[in-house]
């Protein structure tokens, strides 16, 4: 038999740290002293609940609204995350040539917290506005998966920890309300035990920020590491000013990766891209080929709209780690957006071989996204050619498709459909995604165009406004509602949706030229 | 209210209107509708055409009618009623009021006329709308008249008389690039290529920027095979309308003229992808394909173009060419035939037909279609014939070398 302290630990290395930490409650039941059980305790804890948090998270509503970190309200070109919402033009982040998601920006390739809802409320609302409240208010109650936003930034942390809370059966582990945090600070290795468990398991942000402050005033204000983490909390509760300046001086005493991401983050939350590019830059320089800052590159330009940018930093993770799933994803979509399909399906093929070389290696049934990925394919082969295999790459999708995403798979079955001028049965697609999911802007759409063409005026009328009211982000609608008006000599609901088109997307030339139409039979 | 305030009210108003300072002016006519509790017509009158300017029809209207209560001798406010009530979509009701207002009006007014005709266009009573216009036109000439005028010809189909209508104008304004761009699409349509490049070119050289005259002109440049004009004709297009499907569809076919057929697929299908109601153009991808010998791709294209237009005679063809090449000669031979339902008069479908017939060893009924297809071309005239020897020259020698010999 093992002694318990050596197979505990034996038991974290293997990365099992529930059994880990019912070994170190058992021994710490006998000795509640152990200083080394109760270190272990505390990390395997912290691993159980650790997150990745090098990338951006989603924005709560009140953050979102009563957002005053922006400095200026109209920001020169290139230099914001809210650009003009017509930039991207020539490249494949064009808006004619790629969908919006429900934020009004460019479909990415791959999901991430913040690609869902968009990093402010709409392009065309200004901030504190009751429009941009309601909006964000709309968003949370659709029935849209990956909408759904908590109250404040510090939302999800909260949820989180109290999810960790709810999983200890008898009373937390540490109560740190009880601690004497000065104590702790002068013992360097069980202060970093415990700051990190402070962050990522109780995510209490106010209270490891009062550790990590003793903690460097204790090692005379030298230690990178805790800077790194005063800068962390900083960040949790928003104070991001400060958390630049713990960031920065981190640096200076020591550079690391995380850092920079964290560095990058802050002045991303500032609505600074172009500082964080140099941030990213500068990490390139001391660590060359991280994936990671490669990574926070490209989605800082894929944020910013510069699709060719963005593409190139793609690229570049993918030739330091050739199955990194979200450059793949997303360089899969470019191609597809860029009308390439045929190297658009080499990606997803690949992503395909990926998801099911670890589906066979852990022995999962379901392996994760193959609905998405599965749609993709088969539209990949359908623009590519391969007429044989979109239909069954369809079926593929739809089998394994929860209601979260099947009105997508379908609304794309129903656009095959007007490929093959079949409008019959694109109908019947489009009528099965909007029953599935009652919120879905573009089936709408496309069903108010297959009106008009049948010569339903009234009902594509009905079709488009329907659109309109399930989301405000697309401008399809808007413009298709104002010619359909427009033809039907009703000029001033023209003049109205024509305005609300030009709002969503400035430099549409079509709108632009039935909006002077109509300005000049109004004189 | 003495006159000299209500003078200088009116001055003032009439200043910042001039200056579209619209702000000054409602904030001019509220102080002088208070002053006199509402009971004054001019400053209504304006406020109304200010507020149908920034498109509230709704309110407008309400306030010409106030104008109208007070005044109903003023022939001018009944004629803003008729027009907010067009503009809102109540065609029969303004005509009525427009009725009134001729009564009313000492003198003959184009406006009504025209804005008449235009309720008896939305109204599909096509006769009576001319008739205004024509009213209008005799009253004094506008261009916005004969451009009206012309619409309707159009839509009737009646596409000499709507030259005729849209030369008169000119005629009027020799300068106006819209009328000259509208003219040449009409020469186009109608098949007089020669006169509509005049006219096209004439606009250009007026308006070298307008996307919809340059795709007109470069489709004929493209006519006469002359390609790489035609492209930088559609480069200068494209900086303006960069998402437009038929650009897109033309630009392809000056590649395949060009026999570049990778670029030609890749633009045909962003036109596609742009625009996948267009029938042409999945047309043309199919052509495409036949020439690249991708015959499984080419089927799918063609037949997209038929469920979208089915009365085009041509498609079937192609897809009969494609199906014999599939070798399913049943569905090849069905598609001829319907080919020739659609357009019994085309000696090339006729010379296809015979040619895959004989291949799948129907020797007489290819040699029928042969006979169908030689009448047909005695029927040409010389120029016709030549026309059509250049196209299908070899296909004709080998099918009668092949049903000759036998």
């Amino acid at each position: 038999m093992a002694s318990p302290a050596f197979l505990a630990m034996s038991r974290f290395r293997r990365r099992r740290y529930e059994e880990c930490v019912d070994l170190c409650s058992e021994i710490l039941a006998e000795n509640p002293y152990d200083k080394a059980i109760w270190l272990l305790k505390t990390q395997a804890l912290t691993a159980m609940t650790f997150i990745d948090d090098s990338d951006l998270e989603e924005l709560g509503i009140a953050d979102a609204v009563m957002d005053d970190n922006a400095t200026a309200s109209m920001p020169r070109p290139g230099t914001s995350l809210n650009g003009d919402n017509a930039s991207g033009k020539g490249s494949s982040l064009d808006r004619v040539m790629r969908p919006m998601s429900n934020a009004g920006r460019p479909n990415s390739g791959f999901v991430r917290p913040s690609t869902q809802n968009g990093m402010r409320p709409g392009t065309g609302e200004t901030p504190g506005s009751r429009a941009a409240l309601e909006s964000a208010m709309r968003k949370t109650g659709s029935s849209r998966p990956g909408t759904s936003r908590p109250v404040t930034a510090l939302g999800r942390h909260v949820r989180l920890g109290t999810a960790s809370m709810r999983a200890e059966s008898d009373g937390p582990f540490i109560d740190v309300s009880r601690m004497d945090l000065q104590k702790y600070a002068h013992r360097p290795t069980l202060a970093r035990a415990l700051c990190e468990f402070l962050l990522y398991h109780d995510h209490n942000a106010r209270k490891a920020l009062e550790l990590a402050a003793e903690a460097t005033s204790a090692c005379n204000f030298e230690d990178w590491f805790w800077k790194s983490r005063l800068g962390k909390c900083y960040y949790l509760l928003g104070l991001y000013r400060d958390a630049e300046q713990q960031f920065k001086s981190s640096l200076r005493t020591q550079q690391s990766v995380d850092t920079f991401l964290d560095l990058g983050k802050v002045y991303l939350r500032l609505d600074q891209p172009q500082n964080a590019l140099d941030a990213y830059a500068q990490a390139l320089e001391a660590f060359p080929g991280s994936t990671a800052v490669l990574t926070a590159k490209a989605r800082t330009y894929e944020m910013m709209r510069d699709g060719d940018q963005s593409l190139r930093a793609f690229k570049d993770v993918l030739r330091h780690d050739p199955s990194h799933v979200e450059a793949i994803a997303s360089l899969g979509a470019h191609y597809f957006y860029s009308d390439q399909p045929e190297i658009a399906l080499r990606f997803y093929r690949r992503l395909l071989e990926i998801t099911q070389s670890t589906e066979s290696a852990s022995g999962s049934a379901r392996s994760y996204a193959s609905t998405e990925l599965w749609n993709n394919v088969a539209l990949c082969c359908f623009h590519s050619g391969q007429y044989d295999m979109t239909m069954r790459c369809f079926e593929n999708a739809l089998a394994s498709a929860d209601d979260s995403n099947m009105a997508d798979v379908w609304f794309n079955v129903g656009h095959v459909g007007v490929s093959l001028g079949d409008l019959g049965f694109a109908y019947q697609c489009f009528k099965v995604a909007v029953s599935i999911d009652p919120q879905h802007v573009e089936a709408y759409n496309n069903l108010g165009v297959l009106e008009v063409r049948k010569g339903n005026q009234e009902d594509a009328a009905a079709d488009f406004a329907q659109a309109r009211s399930a989301g405000s982000f697309a401008y399809e609608p808007c413009f298709n509602g104002a010619l359909l008006a427009y033809k039907r000599g009703d000029f001033p609901t023209s003049l109205r949706l024509a305005e609300a088109s030009r709002v969503l997307f400035s430099d549409h030339p079509e709108t632009l030229e039935l909006v002077e139409m109509l300005r000049a039979k109004l004189v | 209210m003495d006159d000299g305030t209500s003078t200088s009210g009116g001055v003032g108003k009439l200043t910042s209107m001039l200056r579209r300072d619209y702000k000054e002016c409602l904030r001019l006519i509220e102080t002088q509708l208070k002053s006199c509790d509402g009971m004054c017509e001019y400053p209504l009158y304006v406020k109304g055409l200010i507020l149908r300017g920034q498109g509230k029809v709704q309110e407008a209207l309400e306030l010409f009618q106030a104008a109208t209560l007070l005044n109903p001798s003023n022939h001018a406010n009944l004629k803003q009623v008729g027009k907010c009530l067009f503009l809102l979509g109540k065609h029969s009701a303004s005509i009525d009021v427009l009725d009134e207002a001729m009564l009313c009006a000492r003198r003959e007014d184009w406006e009504i006329q025209h804005n008449k005709g235009l309720c008896f266009m939305f109204l599909k009573e096509y006769e009576k709308a001319l008739e205004a216009f024509q009213t209008a036109n005799s009253i004094q000439r506008h261009d916005s008249t004969f451009v009206e005028m012309g619409k309707i010809y159009t839509a009737t189909g009646d596409l000499k008389r709507a030259i005729e209508v849209y030369l008169e104008a000119l005629e009027f304004s020799p300068d106006n690039p819209e009328l000259l761009t509208t003219v040449g699409l009409l020469y186009l349509r109608d098949g007089e290529n020669f006169k509509a490049f005049e006219y096209l070119g004439n606009s250009l050289t007026r308006d070298p920027r307008n996307p919809k005259t340059i795709l007109a002109a470069g489709s004929v440049i493209q006519d006469h095979s002359d390609m790489d004009v035609a492209l930088v004709k559609y480069r200068v297009a494209a900086v303006k309308t960069p998402n437009s499907a038929q650009l897109w569809n033309n630009i392809g076919m000056c590649f395949f003229g060009k026999a570049r057929h990778v670029a030609a697929i890749a633009c045909l299908k962003r036109s596609l992808y742009l625009d996948p109601f267009q029938w042409i153009t999945a047309h043309n991808l199919g052509l495409v394909f036949m020439h690249t010998t991708q015959y499984a791709s080419a089927f799918h294209y063609l037949s997209t173009s038929i469920n979208l237009k089915p009365s085009f005679a041509a498609s079937y063809m192609y897809l009969a060419i494609v199906l014999s090449r599939l070798e399913d000669a049943e569905s090849a031979v069905a598609a001829y035939e319907k080919a020739l339902q659609l357009d019994p008069d085309d000696p090339v479908c006729h010379l296809n037909f015979a040619s895959t017939l004989h291949n799948i060893g129907e020797r007489e009924r290819a040699r029928a279609q042969f006979q169908s297809y030689t009448i047909l071309c005695s029927r040409m005239t010389s120029d016709e014939r030549r026309a059509l020897m250049e196209t299908c020259a070899e296909l004709h020698t080998q099918v009668s070398k092949m049903l000759q010999v036998n």
